[in-house]
């Protein structure tokens, strides 16, 4: 019988290896977001991403000049307040009344460079030279000079993960500034889609986005792009809405992050799904 | 074969640092070639199958662990296709296979497996659909990244043919 197994494992070795180290593989992939899975990456991370700052630092002299980062970021402060007034406008004086929003362009901005990116179609990941020593934490929003550009994920001490929009694990809470009309924006792996919008409501190409009072990721008010196109279903009941970043996600290399101190309250709900383990 | 395994994890480290850093650069509309994964079948092709799915696994791990990825992802996919690598292994034609275009049909066709994989395992949008992962996310990477065997096939047999 021993015999028999040993020829077994001998003959098959090549088969035995894959299934366990694809089992292994699986395993580790289904607790990739438990704590410890996650502590091991950013300690990695935070290693490794020194020798890609090291590259960047590099490659970056035939970039953009050092110099506009501060006029970046207040382009981006302005960005913000335009978008604030420009909302401010549109609403009546009921909605006055309620201009004790959290107001997002009071909210410090924390400028941060991207030293590494994984290019897929479908996980838009960025790695960013700024982490908890600059008091960096899980959840915080991520801008360019035009737009929400993502998430953070995870925070080494100096070095975060960035979950970009173009990740299709990244579902958003939205709203169209004109028609405060709420949906959810996906990634599909081509474009930024809002799914099931009844064809009753008013939407219209050229409407602007911007994340809703109702998310539980993002402070509302953050612009996010513009209504590209409108697509109804079979029945022609519901809309599917493709939106276009203000944003390049894929070539932004200068970014923010939004210093928004986490409400404890909605950390307590169990609907945030960013929440601390 | 573990003494072997430390010569393609040295030649990862700088290998890494090029894919997250300057492949992003080159990358066209999000379809980006992996050099890592060129490092991974070529040495497939010159130790063997169990060798390759190994290295396949290890590296994929690392790749996980320093991309911010999901953890799990490449090494899954780098240890499959490297699998599917190490069929075309032959120790008596190492040289043909490392060293011709054969190497970049072999890269294009794991490649494109390991690009597949890697895309399938680590969406959880369900709308995305299987034609869009095999062609955006499989094929042409796949090729892209075959293109990126080239400097092996031209560089590489100079040295070996003396």
């Amino acid at each position: 019988m021993l015999n028999f197994l040993r020829r077994l494992a001998a003959d098959y070795k090549e088969y035995i290896l894959l299934i366990v180290l694809s089992v292994i593989s699986l395993t580790l992939l289904s607790k990739s977001e438990k704590p410890q899975a996650k502590h091991l990456q950013t300690f990695a991370l935070g290693n490794f991403a020194v020798l890609s700052e090291i590259t960047n630092s590099i490659t970056s002299i035939f970039k953009k000049d050092i110099s506009l980062d501060e006029l970046t970021k207040e382009n981006a402060k302005l960005m913000l307040e335009v978008n604030r007034m420009r909302k401010l406008r549109s609403e009546n004086e009921e909605l006055r009344a309620m201009i004790s929003f959290r107001d997002t362009s009071k909210y410090p901005l924390i400028p941060a460079k991207v030293i590494s990116k994984l290019v897929t179609k479908i996980q838009g990941n960025f790695i960013i030279n700024k982490g908890s020593s600059d008091e960096i934490k899980k959840g915080m929003p991520v801008l360019s000079e035009k737009g929400l550009i993502g998430l953070i994920m995870d925070v080494a001490e100096n070095y975060s993960v960035v979950r970009t929009l173009n990740n299709s694990n990244l579902n958003i809470a939205v709203t169209l500034q004109r028609t405060n009309v709420n949906g959810i924006l996906n990634y599909d792996g081509r474009n930024l889609v809002i799914k099931d919008i009844p064809t009753t409501y008013d939407v219209q190409v050229g409407d602007r986005v911007e994340t809703s009072d109702f998310s539980s990721l993002f402070p509302p008010s953050i612009p996010v792009g513009i209504v590209k196109k409108k697509e109804s279903n079979v029945l022609g009941l519901l809309h599917n809405i493709t939106v276009t970043t203000f944003a390049n996600i894929s070539g932004a290399n200068n970014l923010f992050i939004l210093k928004v101190v986490p409400s404890k309250q909605i950390n307590d709900l169990e609907m945030n799904l960013l929440k601390q383990n | 074969m573990f003494k072997n395994l430390l010569k393609p994890i040295l030649f990862f480290i700088p290998l890494a640092v090029v894919q997250l850093t300057l492949v992003p650069m080159i990358s066209i509309g999000s379809i980006a070639p992996n050099l890592i994964f060129v490092l991974i079948t070529f040495f497939t092709l010159k130790n063997g199958q169990a060798f390759g799915t190994l290295l396949g696994f290890i590296i994929g791990f690392f790749l996980d662990l320093i991309s911010g990825g999901l953890i799990g992802a490449f090494m899954f996919s780098f240890t499959l296709s490297a699998f599917i690598a190490g069929y075309f292994y032959n120790e008596n034609k190492i040289e043909f296979n490392t060293a011709s275009f054969f190497f970049l049909i072999i890269i294009f066709i794991c490649g494109s497996i390991s690009a597949f994989v890697f895309a399938m395992i680590s969406n959880s949008n369900s709308d995305v659909n299987l034609f869009f992962l095999i062609f955006e996310e499989g094929l042409f990477p796949g090729l892209y990244t075959a293109f990126f065997g080239l400097p092996m096939i031209i560089f590489a047999p100079k040295k070996r043919m003396i």
